[in-house]
């Protein structure tokens, strides 16, 4: 019995290996992950530097404040580090250890710190202004993060993640994470309800739809075993 | 060299113990338990021979097949075959389809051990097929240079736990849709014929295509692969499974008519 089932199986390996072996091409390994966070970034800066020329704000004045300078860069690099993660937890087998999430979430909570304490709440300010000024903030943070998060989830699509919510948070808060650092340079405002509400809060928004389409349309499943 | 990789069939180089958690067998402060040796004594408590015989006995208790446990104790060895194997996907992602055969022949037996605690038995060949074709899919997303094994078990544990979401989510459907219809009676005029009886007079290739066309709801690529034919070969098949069938039901129905 033992002997006919393993020769079934025999049978049926021995098929199925011409069978794919039968449709054997040449494909085109992806590059390494560096490479590819690389040209990620690369695009991020041309986005910031588009950003940085369509406004009239003194950008050396502003950065010589080092609460804003290190804000900035915590957002940026927290960007940069859920950017790379999304990559490398594209691939299977690659694993994201919870400590770089860490970094990544400490630089993002980090910045968010910096930029309550480093500006006064004002509270005198009525609800018509407060949205008036607020509402084409958050449109801009959601065109701004749009390109860097299409890119960045076509790269990670082109893998095969095998956790696809977790992917989809990733390369979420790669773009949006970026997109509020850009924001920060954009926007003349440092009050900190407005950047909570008008800034931050978009882009959490738009983090958790990634997260919700990554868990439906990144994951990994075979074309061929999806069917069966 | 590679010939040593031919045949779907296991080897002792596949056998190797899952060593216990340290802590179980080391119980003192500052003693380190390599895990080879873990494995051994693990092996010696379990089946209750020598630490001497332990490699040996391990050997033949995992092609056996009782066991999914083993390392073997020749490290050495398994940094080259697993060296081996990258080098083979690195050909199978240029295109040779000699690698691939030694590639798959290879896995294989590792797959379906891995496979074997996690799927049920019955499901356990079709999770097979489905790791093989996504592994076959996904084979572009291998780094070169990188050990192999993680990435196929992490593809592997990504197909079985798919198809134990599948399972459970199809059982509580089951469970919430009831009973199925009772079946018409037997002497009932109208009755359907027989389609097991009917199936069973057809040759086994037609039954097999029919079966999984219209009764496992296979696509034609996917039934084509399980098959082992090419899509055209595999309608081919179906459509005489479905003429074989029409003619049968047609002489049943005439044969009760009389």
């Amino acid at each position: 019995m033992a002997d006919a089932q393993h020769s079934a199986h025999a049978e049926r390996h021995r098929a199925l290996v011409e069978s794919l072996a039968a449709q054997v091409r040449p494909v085109r390994p992806l590059w390494r992950v560096r490479v590819r966070a690389g040209l990620w970034l690369l695009l991020e800066t041309l986005v910031l530097a588009w950003a940085a020329t369509r406004t009239g704000d003194d950008h050396a004045a502003r950065f010589a404040h080092p609460f804003y300078a290190l804000e900035v860069l915590s957002f940026a690099g927290a960007a940069a580090v859920a950017g790379m993660l999304a990559l490398r937890a594209a691939i299977p087998g690659r694993r994201v250890a919870p400590g770089e999430i860490a970094i990544a979430l400490g630089l993002a909570v980090g910045g968010t710190v910096l930029f309550i304490l480093g500006a006064p709440v004002n509270a005198g300010a009525s609800l018509g202004a407060f949205a008036g000024r607020g509402i084409p903030c958050a449109i801009e943070t959601c065109v701004l993060g749009a390109a860097p998060w299409l890119a960045l989830w076509w790269a990670v699509r082109r893998a095969a993640p095998t956790r696809g919510a977790l992917a989809g948070a990733l390369v979420g808060a790669g773009a949006m994470l970026f997109s509020f650092a850009l924001m920060r340079i954009r926007c003349s405002i440092d009050e900190p309800a407005h950047l909570l509400v008008w800034h931050l809060l978009p882009a959490l928004a738009l983090i958790g739809l990634s997260t919700l389409a990554g868990s439906i349309w990144l994951r990994f499943r075979p074309r061929a075993a999806a069917r069966m | 060299m590679l010939s040593a990789l031919e045949g779907p069939t296991d080897s002792a180089l596949d056998t190797r113990i899952d060593p216990p958690p340290a802590g179980e067998l080391a119980p003192l402060a500052g003693v380190r338990v390599v895990p080879s040796v873990a494995a051994s004594a693990a092996a010696c408590c379990f089946y209750g021979f020598s630490r001497h015989d332990a490699p040996a006995r391990a050997a033949e208790i995992a092609l056996d097949d009782r066991v999914p446990l083993m390392k073997h104790p020749d490290d050495a060895h398994r940094r080259e075959r697993s060296r081996m194997r990258a080098q083979l996907m690195e050909r199978l992602q240029r295109g040779d389809a000699e690698a691939c055969r030694l590639l798959l022949d290879d896995i294989g037996p590792a797959v379906m051990r891995f496979l074997r605690g996690r799927v049920a038995a019955a499901d356990l060949e079709d999770v097979y097929q489905e790791v093989f074709m996504a592994l076959f899919e996904a084979r572009h997303t291998y780094e070169r240079g990188r050990p192999l094994e993680p990435w196929l078990f992490a593809i592997a544990r990504n197909i079985a736990a798919d198809h134990a979401r599948r399972t459970s989510s199809r059982a509580s459907w089951e469970e919430l849709s009831g009973d199925p219809p009772e079946r018409a009676e037997a002497d009932s005029p109208a009755r359907a014929p027989d389609l097991d009886a009917l199936l069973s007079r057809l040759p086994a290739a037609q039954r097999e295509a029919f079966a999984m066309l219209k009764l496992d709801g296979l696509t034609l690529e996917a039934a084509a692969g399980r098959a082992g034919v090419s899509v055209g070969a595999l309608k081919v098949r179906a459509h005489r499974a479905y003429k074989a069938l029409k003619k049968l039901i047609a002489g049943e129905g005439a044969g009760e008519g009389d």
